[in-house]
């Protein structure tokens, strides 16, 4: 029995740790210096990040094939495109 | 790249030196398939409808972000799954093609699957605030760990919750990424729209 107690606490470090690795990624990790956050609210902030993201690339995949379509596709654009990202 | 390209990357240990080449792979696997796209279809971007011109670029931007996705280690540890998902989903939709209202059944399904599942969460909490409360809190875990997976491509597999974690962010990370891209080629073409049109340019000035 305490042999498996301390494999589950030897992941639960392991989740702990990950959870504050992941914690650094959100974009209130400034704000939250030095404050713990709980478990459960990190993974909804997490969720509803990662689903801002996948909108925010929604709407600039909208605005490209928008701006796309005005443009002349096998044209100069695409190497403007291509130098001014280098 | 030129410019400032760390601020999606700042926060992560690895540099900005991966992320650069990353997102140089994106915008040109972005480009290739954007032209592959208009080349071998029958129609044309032009000529295609705004619906489908909008699931051709999002689409596109996804399986660029895939297969730029690093191959070896990463925050993982290992090869991360979450690109071979996008890419197996993009598969399936290019082969079942034309189907728009089959992903609207998917999300709204989706959808209702949520909401039982907060009310079954809300339930429990009643009953159980007289119970030990770490039980309580390890299933509302549970359940932001569930709605994690549905988030996140591919995580429905079977990973345990340390697996699942070192996805989200590589996910992340790399989300960012292709946001930053997108952001980057939007203004490019902005740009270039208006150079050909001098007089345009000249007013920006």
């Amino acid at each position: 029995m305490s042999s498996r107690r301390s494999r589950a606490s030897v992941s639960e470090e392991e989740i702990n740790e990950l959870i504050s690795r992941l914690q650094t990624l959100l974009p209130s990790a400034r704000r939250r210096v030095g404050r713990e956050a709980s478990t459960t609210k990190l993974l909804k902030e997490t969720c509803s990040y990662i689903k801002s993201l996948h909108r925010e690339v929604d709407n600039l995949s909208d605005r490209l094939s928008d701006l796309m379509a005005t443009m002349d596709h096998n044209s100069p654009g695409a190497e403007i495109i291509r130098s001014l990202l280098r | 790249m030129r410019g400032p390209n760390n601020a999606a990357s700042s926060s992560t240990s690895k540099g900005g030196g991966a992320m650069a080449a990353f997102k140089q792979d994106l915008l040109r696997n972005l480009l290739l398939g954007l032209r592959a796209r208009t080349a071998e279809a029958a129609c044309p971007f032009d000529a295609m409808s705004l619906q489908e011109r909008k699931r051709a670029v999002k689409c596109s931007a996804d399986v660029a972000m895939a297969a730029a996705a690093p191959r070896r280690a990463s925050a993982t540890g290992g090869r991360a799954r979450w690109p071979k998902a996008i890419l197996a989903a993009a598969a399936a939709a290019s082969s079942s093609s034309h189907s728009p209202s089959g992903t609207c059944k998917v999300r709204k399904s989706a959808c209702k699957c949520k909401r039982v599942a907060r009310r079954r969460v809300d339930a429990k909490r009643i009953r159980g605030y007289a119970a030990a409360s770490c039980d309580v809190a390890r299933r509302l875990v549970r359940r932001r760990t569930m709605a994690l997976r549905k988030v996140i491509p591919g995580g429905n597999a079977a990973m345990d919750d340390a697996a699942l974690l070192r996805e989200t962010m590589d996910y992340v990370v790399h989300l960012r990424a292709q946001v930053d891209v997108l952001r980057r080629i939007s203004a490019a073409v902005q740009i270039s729209t208006s150079l050909r049109d001098p007089s345009q340019s000249m007013a920006q000035l």
